[in-house]
């Protein structure tokens, strides 16, 4: 049997009174993109957090390719990237330069970061405007040079919170393609979040409905939308909280 | 490649460097601002004293008598720039004067030599006629004073010397001549208690103001660097990349490090050239300090460089763990300016005054404020009083290791991502 490349069981996080994750579980196998979608506070970003070792969960288990997230974060780190939702870049910095910042914790020949930086900026397709500075992109342009930089490293496991979250029809669209294309030519992983039920029935192999903490219902899209008799994935979630 | 460490610690100068706000605020604001200033102050002072030298007296000689014309034959002697106008009434030749360029006018009274002769006050009458309310016009009006005292001490001189011929009349008027020592950490210095009192002021005055300057800036920097990650997440994306967190918070602080020397020197520079534009015109006395024993020992000045590293270690460290509970960079700024008293006030106090001289109470309230120990040691090098350096040293490097500890603590656990500063809010009633 081969080897999951996300399993979470009966997660649980607390932050203080507030329960954002409530027992949630579920698989990724590799090389899928693996959609979560919920409300604002349902606990995607928690679970995305927990999983790129930034806070630690009050129970439950996540592990990344076998690597427990809790036990061994080094590990877990060396083989994942992580995009937050609406992070910036340096804005002092130029595009190559911050690219060639965050190669050079990958690799420890010169050659290899510089391959890695020159497929960055193909990813990214900000051609001669990388070499300004961050502080002069659009949105768009700066998402662009993130995704490109998550990706770069071909990275086992790529989290992804709302990657074109506020970005225009062009932006999100070269978004969309390369995280699709990158999935097919690498075999990377990809699990992420969005509100956009279009974006997720586009992208995603599989799909997980979440709300309170907890997985409401998980599958292909057609599966979702077939169990609800619904034509997208925005209904089959109002269905499926309504019933809930 | 470089290392992890150093690849942050580029960054962090790169990044910091690049931002108009540090750069001209910490760094090129000093070198500009504190010069203008002193040049300002240089212009006007000098604009002071040159309305001094080209103001145009006017005299009115009204007695007859010789005095009178050597009165103005000394100002003459003085290359003061005299205007005898002739006699009239007062009120008169003052509006005529108001017309010209002219300051003040000296009248001379019928009876001034008369008065002079018989051992009576000779009168003066002085009018300053002044056209706007500002220091140079004021200057001006007391542009007589002068030339009169000159006038009146060779009076003096002469009066001494027809009373005691064979006496020399400096010896007359000041009879005694004091010739100053004074016993400085077992030395006999030649040098009067007044200068060494200078140098004195200048060392309690500059050593704390130094490091107030330098931890100040450094801990803006330091929280502003922080709140940036916080506030653009890419603190998020650094702490999931294959790089020990403790790397991180070494990066943070080395970057700062940098960041605030650059800051620091240039305050000192833009300070100096300052206090030299505003004092160019005070005759400065060169003595060697070293001849004197003065100056810092070598080891005075090791030790003054490991309390600087700790202080500021420890400085950078504590704004982080502040600034690690802001969302944005104006949040950071807002939670950093309580805590910058506890540099302020012991940097204050002590420049006024040796921490010894205070109550009890006081002494253990300002030993509680950790830098109190930082100028304690600036101070005791100057004197060389190593025994006080290495406690001051102990008393910082344990507050350092304290508040590099909750740093550390506070990097390794996902409280660097989750701290929030909230306030307890009233539950609502249902």
């Amino acid at each position: 049997m081969s080897e999951n490349a996300i399993e979470i069981i009966n997660l649980h996080k607390r932050f203080g009174e507030v329960k954002a994750l409530d027992g949630l579980s579920f698989t990724v196998k590799p090389g899928e993109i693996y959609g979560l979608i919920g409300p604002n506070g349902a606990g995607k970003t928690t679970t995305l957090r927990i999983l790129a070792t930034l806070i630690k969960p009050s129970a439950g288990s996540a592990r990344i390719f076998g690597l427990d997230v809790e036990k061994n974060p080094d590990g877990v780190r060396r083989i994942i990237s992580y995009l937050p939702e609406e992070a910036g870049a340096y804005k002092n910095l130029s595009g190559i330069e911050y690219l060639e910042f965050m190669a050079a914790f990958y690799f420890k020949k010169r050659e290899e970061a510089w391959e890695s930086v020159q497929e960055a900026a193909r990813i990214s397709g900000l051609g001669e405007r990388l070499r300004d500075k961050v502080k002069t992109y659009s949105k768009g342009m700066t998402r662009r040079l993130l995704i490109a930089r998550a990706l770069m490293m071909k990275p086992k496991l790529a989290i992804l919170d709302e990657p074109t979250s506020g970005l225009d029809i062009m932006h999100a669209h070269h978004i969309r393609r390369v995280i699709q294309n990158y999935v097919e030519k690498h075999g990377v992983t990809v699990l992420l979040s969005s509100h956009n039920m279009l974006e997720v029935e586009f992208l995603c192999t599989r799909v997980a409905l979440i709300n309170q903490g907890r997985i409401l219902i998980e599958g292909t899209p057609d599966e979702i939308k077939s169990r609800f008799g619904v034509d997208n994935l925005e209904e089959a979630f109002m269905e499926a909280t309504r019933s809930a | 490649m470089p290392s992890a460490l150093g690849n942050l610690v580029k960054k962090e100068i790169k990044e910091m460097l690049r931002d108009p706000k540090i750069l001209l605020g910490m760094v090129l604001m000093p070198l500009i601002v504190f010069p203008i200033m002193g040049a300002a102050i240089n212009i006007s002072t000098s604009t002071v004293e040159k309305s001094m030298k080209t103001a145009t007296l006017a005299v009115m000689k009204l007695d007859h008598g010789p005095l009178a014309d050597q009165l103005i034959s000394s100002f003459k002697a003085l290359n003061v720039s005299l205007l005898e106008i002739q006699s009239s009434p007062i009120d008169e030749a003052i509006r005529s004067l108001e017309k010209t360029n002219i300051t003040t006018l000296i009248v001379i009274p019928p009876g001034f030599t008369e008065n002079l002769t018989l051992g009576l006050k000779g009168e003066l009458d002085v009018y300053a006629i002044l056209r706007s309310i500002s220091l140079s016009e004021g200057a001006k009006a007391s542009a007589a004073n002068a030339p009169i005292s000159i006038y009146e001490k060779m009076l003096v001189y002469q009066a001494i010397k027809q009373a005691f011929p064979d006496r020399n009349p400096e010896n007359v008027l000041d009879p005694i001549a004091v010739n100053s020592f004074v016993i400085f950490k077992g030395r006999l210095l030649n040098v009067s208690p007044e200068f060494l009192q200078g140098i004195f002021m200048s060392q309690s005055f500059g050593f704390p103001m130094v490091i107030m300057l330098l931890l100040i800036s450094a801990m803006q920097i330091a929280a502003t660097s922080i709140s940036i990650e916080k506030e653009e997440k890419t603190l998020e994306t650094l702490l999931t990349l294959p790089v020990g967190r403790l790397s991180i918070l070494a990066g943070k602080l080395a970057g700062s490090i940098v960041v605030a020397l650059a800051g620091a020197i240039a305050a000192i520079v833009g300070i100096n050239f300052y206090a030299a534009s505003i004092f160019s015109f005070v005759p400065t006395e060169s003595v060697d300090l070293a001849a004197l024993g003065l100056s810092l020992s070598p080891l005075a000045y090791l030790l003054l460089g490991v309390t600087m590293f700790v202080t500021i270690i420890s400085a950078l460290a504590l704004a982080i763990c502040i600034a690690v509970f802001s969302e944005n960079v104006r949040e950071a700024q807002s939670l950093i300016g309580p805590f910058s008293l506890i540099v302020i006030l012991p940097s204050l106090v002590l420049m006024f005054v040796d921490i010894d001289a205070l109550p009890l109470y006081f002494q253990v309230i300002l030993y509680l404020m950790p830098y109190t120990h930082s100028i304690v040691a600036s101070k005791a090098a100057f004197v060389g009083d190593y025994l006080t350096m290495l406690r001051s040293i102990a008393g910082i490097s344990l507050f350092t290791l304290i508040v590099l500890y909750i740093a550390a603590k506070i990097f390794t656990t996902e409280k660097v991502i989750t701290a929030r500063l909230t306030l307890r809010k009233p539950k609502i009633s249902q």
